[in-house]
């Protein structure tokens, strides 16, 4: 075990090492021998190609294309690369040089990907030898618009645990303490009637009827109310999300809306005022007049104050992330790297972001009640909302907590995954797509790096959640919202992501974690604290030093093995030895079983 | 001792102390001949529960050396005068003092006191700790004990006393390692024909390859093109037959060339037979000190624009410079570990960016030097006893506004690669970045003798080893050494190569984000701070 760790710790950046790095280039989901079907997984096509790989040159291959994957292997053994890339991963694919173009190597395919990559192929320039190709990763790469399901609907996986009864909204608002006297649980959309982008197990006031929620829908973008996310445990403080309030250009009111943000503000008995946090830039939030939205004006909402957050929309940050995958890949902006990355602004947005969901949860911890939104609901307002309840609440640092908080705040609530991530769909072009689940993964990120032990997950979790993401793998993040998912029985169909994690959960474990229970965390959100996240962005370049966090946890690993191993031995000679030791037992201050620290491995 | 005369207002009464992140206190101010103190008096007998030492109801707030003091700023509101204190580990406080002539009195006891000139005047020559003795023993890292490990394999080698008496070189330890061919004499020779008298030594043997870095100065070549045959057969004898060596010059071609306009410059391919010169352009002296000024700058603007944060911490250019460090120091190790030829580092006077070079290339090729105790050893050897000025470069760190005369952060330049290393091979250091931050802290200001002076010719007219205490011997301490070991340490017998890409390379916010009293990376990882603050005793304070 250690000769394999100082192995890993010792390629040489300085020379070009890829040749070492066998899978550098693959998502490492499996453990690669040939190529690795998944149950369900069907053989397309393959073909003799050459893979323009960005580090190494030109790489004669074979490239296999099933209904799920990419899977290209060299035939040489020095370098020898590995690509696996599920075809979800795909955005774009394009035909590069036509038959009559001069150049070596200027005929075949260019692939760009959701995960910061770009792959590029060249063929022989005979017989349209790239039509076949072509038209079966256009084909399975987009089944969407193929009229083609899913390949989470074709697997076959089996695992352990079944991901989907991790998230029960009943059971986790009982943990919150759920229903109470002052909220209660509506069922007013079981049938999505109320606003078919939200789930249909709401918690609202206990003083609004189900029939005052429907007047305050009338008056909310799409008919998102504000409810219930996540209630303080002792100074019962809530944070409510919801969408922009149907203002307009003339200035509409709600009495039935202004009155239920009143009786949310009294539900704690101590919030003066309730705050409403509108996520968005001030003069964004205005403009949004023009089509008939708009935030709460202060005249309208007198025990209320409003406060901007300033992030910016879907489009800057997919621009944003765009700019950052300039710099990072394939190679790395080396002259002037640091403001290179600042004019990207992407670790700008993380703080804006990360100081929004503190600001949340600052006023929570001091007992007055808040509400979120932005224009839809469903992009910063899941960001703030599920960010700020990670700070609060200590169960979401857990894994399964996590995951609850996942399937909650962004998969329930709407967040529009199949629009911002464009699963299956060809149109890469589409507006609509934007980075902001990825962004969150990174806010949390940052979090694990500011508080290591303060996550029971470790980065692989976080990586591995962003790479099904896009993988189109299991059901997890198919679709816009939950009316759609009931219809297209996602949960029957398909397999759940938290069933691979939960199965094989030590892989996703961090080491250094340790029970905090009731501990607010803050995290410094100034720039001078915020790390660009290598591992992730820049994790295709065979150059830059791999997770030293891995070796660290498998260090730590190693190390409480061993201690777990002296501690028994110690045991053995104690009662292989007991009268001697037996004398001194009552004065002896520590006992093998106090040394114990709660965390015990398995080995 | 005059140090009374500094003193005109001992000690003031209802001074407040501000300080970052940290509720105002209020106290009594108190100014000795080496510390600043301020202790408050507490109304505590309802609180039952604390600690015996705090029951009596006195507080010491804050105990500081003055040396530590890098630059104090009077300013008067009303009858209340405020002195902001920054220190040279990057903390910053003000204090509120009643009546403007305390005030002004206080600020220049404060200003004289923590600019002494003289050596003996310094604490380390008046602190003395109740449990420890001053040993007098052969300080760890010297030649001889370096000799005396290489000895059975390095057989090409001697231990020279040449420069018994330092009157060969002054800057030199008395013992140094030469090819063994080479007789005192021609040392002699090649010494006046290197500025300073820094002639090539040997500065470390690499047992798998059996080759060597040497280090030196550079030669007096002038506009005359002038030779020493000594100083050609000095190295001569470092090559076997038809081997090949490497000279690393750390200023560029252009800059070694003009040299020679003041009398220095390098050795030319003609006169000195297969050996390869290689030129590598480290920032040095004033540019590297406006460097730190810079990025400390960067650091503490609390001002915050902080979208600017990124390019300011570029146009510090402190990370570039990080960076052409590793890599010079990797070209080094690869010459030794790949290439297996001898290498010679030098750039002018051999005492800064040389040690910079060939220490670190140590660090990444010698698990030895990766060991708490090889640590202690390689900065005895290649920084203290190889002459590096600690007292000229650690005067001021970066917020004195004081006119800087031969500042240089070249030290912390190496702990900060040290670190860079240690970031990217977690496993592979016996110590931990605690360590590097105090040793950030002891090559400006301390309570041991360790890196006082200059040279070792210096240490000895002051008899340092005699009258001071070490800070080694403090380290190695059990209870102290604990707090400065990597817990995860796992001997890597590989030579550790970095990566120098500008994404790998990271600020050493534990050390240059001290300031602002947000300490955050590893926090958790830290060792209990109570205890290494008592282990610390008088030397630093805790915010």
């Amino acid at each position: 075990m250690a000769s394999a760790s100082i192995s890993a710790l010792n390629s040489n950046s300085l020379e070009n090492s890829s040749s070492k790095n066998v899978s550098r280039e693959s998502l490492r989901m499996e453990p690669l021998t040939n190529i690795p079907y998944l149950p369900g997984e069907e053989k397309v096509t393959d073909k003799e190609i050459i893979y323009m790989c960005p580090f190494n040159g030109a790489v004669k291959g074979k490239v296999n294309i099933t209904n799920y994957r990419l899977y290209f292997k060299s035939f040489e053994v020095d370098p020898n690369i590995i690509l696996d890339v599920p075809l979800g991963v795909l955005s774009r694919i394009e035909k590069m040089g036509g038959a009559s173009s001069r150049g070596e190597n200027s005929y075949g395919l260019e692939i760009t990907c959701k995960d910061m990559r770009s792959l590029r192929f060249a063929l022989k320039q005979e017989g349209h030898s790239r039509r076949d190709i072509f038209d079966s990763l256009f084909k399975y790469a987009f089944p969407q618009s193929h009229n083609m399901p899913f390949f989470a609907f074709l697997s076959q996986e089996k695992f352990l645990e079944n991901g989907w009864n991790v998230y029960s909204p009943i059971n986790e608002y009982k943990r919150q303490g759920l229903p109470n006297e002052k909220w209660r649980i509506t069922f007013v959309n079981e049938k999505y009637e109320l606003c078919d982008t939200y789930p249909t197990i709401l918690v609202v006031p206990f003083k609004a009827s189900d029939e005052d929620l429907r007047r305050v829908a009338v008056f909310r973008s799409r008919g998102r109310i504000p409810v219930l996310s996540w209630i303080h445990p002792e100074n019962q403080a809530v944070i409510m999300r919801c969408s922009q309030p149907l203002v307009g250009m003339s200035g509409k009111r709600n009495k039935d809306d202004e009155k239920y943000l009143d009786v949310i503000r009294e539900a704690n008995g101590q919030t003066a005022k309730l705050i409403i946090y509108d996520a968005r830039p001030n003069v964004n939030a205005v403009a949004n007049k023009a089509t008939g939205g708009g935030y709460e004006g202060e005249d309208a909402y007198q025990n209320a104050e409003l406060i901007f957050l300033d992030i910016h929309n879907i489009h800057v940050m997919r621009e944003s992330l765009k700019k950052l995958k300039d710099i990072v890949y394939p190679n790395v902006e080396e002259s002037h790297w640091l403001s290179s990355l600042e004019s990207t602004h992407w670790l700008e947005h993380i703080k804006l972001v990360l100081s929004g969901a503190i600001q949340v949860a600052d006023k929570i911890s001091s007992g007055n009640s808040v509400v979120v939104h932005c224009s839809d609901g469903w992009d910063r307002t899941a960001q703030l909302t599920s960010l700020s309840m990670l700070m609060l609440d200590s169960y979401f640092r857990t894994i399964y907590g996590f995951e609850v908080l996942v399937q909650k705040e962004w998969i329930s609530f709407g967040h529009k995954f199949s629009s911002r991530i464009g699963h299956g769909d060809k149109n890469h072009t589409d507006a609509d797509r934007s980075p902001i689940f990825l962004q969150f993964i990174d806010c949390v990120w940052q979090m694990t790096k500011q508080f290591p032990t303060a996550f029971e997950f470790n980065e692989h979790f976080l990586i591995t959640i962003v790479d099904h993401l896009y993988s189109c793998r299991f059901g997890t993040f198919l679709f816009n919202c939950e009316s759609v998912r009931d219809t297209q029985e996602v949960k029957l169909k398909t397999p759940s992501l938290w069933s691979l994690i939960n199965s094989n959960i030590e892989k996703y474990t961090n080491p250094f974690y340790t029970k905090d229970s009731s501990r607010v965390l803050y995290p410094v959100a100034s720039m001078r604290h915020l790390d660009l996240w290598v591992n992730y962005y820049i994790r295709w370049n065979p150059r830059i030093r791999q997770q030293p966090q891995n070796l660290v946890e498998q260090r730590y690993m190693e190390l409480l093995a061993l201690r777990d191993q002296y501690l028994k031995k110690l045991e053995e000679l104690q009662l292989s030895d007991s009268p001697r030791i037996s004398n001194n037992s009552a004065n002896s201050p520590v006992s093998p079983t106090q040394i114990v620290h709660q965390i015990q491995t398995q080995f | 001792m005059e140090f009374s005369e500094h003193i005109k207002t001992s000690y003031v009464d209802n001074v407040v102390l501000s300080r970052p992140f940290r509720p105002p206190v209020k106290g009594t101010l108190c100014v000795t001949s080496h510390h600043l103190l301020l202790s408050s008096r507490q109304e505590r007998e309802q609180d039952a529960d604390l600690d015996p030492d705090e029951k009596d109801g006195d507080t010491l707030e804050l105990l500081l050396l003055l040396k530590g003091i890098d630059a104090v700023e009077k300013r008067s509101t009303g009858s209340y005068g405020t002195i902001t204190i920054k220190c040279k580990d990057l903390c910053i406080f003000q204090l509120e003092i009643p009546g403007m002539t305390e005030c002004l009195n206080i600020a220049s006891s404060i200003e004289a006191l923590s600019a002494l000139d003289s050596v003996t005047e310094l604490y380390p020559f008046f602190y003395r700790p109740e449990t420890m003795k001053i040993e007098k023993k052969i300080p760890e890292g010297s030649s001889e004990e370096f000799f005396g490990q290489i000895a059975h394999q390095a057989d090409k080698w001697r231990l020279s006393s040449v420069n018994k008496d330092f009157s060969v070189c002054p800057t030199y330890p008395e013992a140094v390692i030469v090819p063994k061919q080479t007789s005192d004499e021609m040392l002699m020779a090649a010494a006046k024909f290197r500025q300073g008298g820094r002639f090539p030594v040997l500065s470390y043997y690499h047992k798998t390859t059996g080759k060597v870095i040497m280090r030196s100065s550079q030669p007096l070549v002038g506009a005359q093109k002038k030779r020493c045959q000594e100083d050609e057969e000095l190295l001569g004898e470092v090559l076997n037959n038809s081997e090949r060596g490497f000279i690393v010059d750390t200023r560029s071609a252009q800059l070694a060339q003009q040299a020679r306009i003041t009398g220095g410059g390098f050795e030319s391919k003609s006169n000195y037979h297969n050996w390869k010169r290689l030129h590598r352009n480290m920032e040095r002296g004033k540019n590297l000190q406006e460097s730190l000024i810079k990025l400390v700058d960067a650091c503490n603007d609390q001002t915050h624009n902080m979208d600017r944060w990124l390019s300011k911490l570029e146009n510090s250019k402190w990370l570039s410079h990080v960076q052409s460090t590793l890599s010079t120091a990797c070209l080094v190790a690869e010459c030794v570990e790949r290439e297996g030829c001898p290498v010679l580092v030098h750039g002018s006077d051999g005492t800064d960016t040389t040690l910079l070079v060939t220490s670190l290339a140590q660090l990444v090729l010698d698990p030895e030097c990766r060991t708490l105790i090889g640590f202690q050893t390689l900065i005895c050897r290649e920084w203290i006893q190889a002459g590096h000025p600690f007292q000229q470069r650690c005067t001021h760190l970066a917020l004195s506004h004081a006119r800087l005369r031969n500042e240089a952060p070249i030290f912390l330049l190496f702990l900060d690669c040290c670190w860079q290393l240690h970031h990217q091979f977690p496993l592979a250091f016996q110590f931990s970045e605690t360590l590097l931050i105090q040793l950030a802290q002891e090559a400006y200001f301390s309570n041991f003798g360790t890196f006082l002076c200059d040279t070792e010719k210096d240490r000895h007219a002051f008899q340092v080893k005699e009258k001071t205490f070490s800070f080694w011997d403090w380290m190695n301490n059990p209870a102290v050494l604990k707090t400065f070991t990597n817990p995860l340490y796992q001997r890597n017998e590989l030579v550790i190569w970095p990566s120098v890409w500008p994404h790998s390379l990271h600020l050493w916010q534990g050390n240059h984000l001290k300031m602002g009293g947000v300490v955050i990376n590893g926090l958790e990882f830290s060792p209990d701070e109570k205890k290494l603050a008592a282990a610390r005793g008088h030397a630093g304070y805790k915010f």
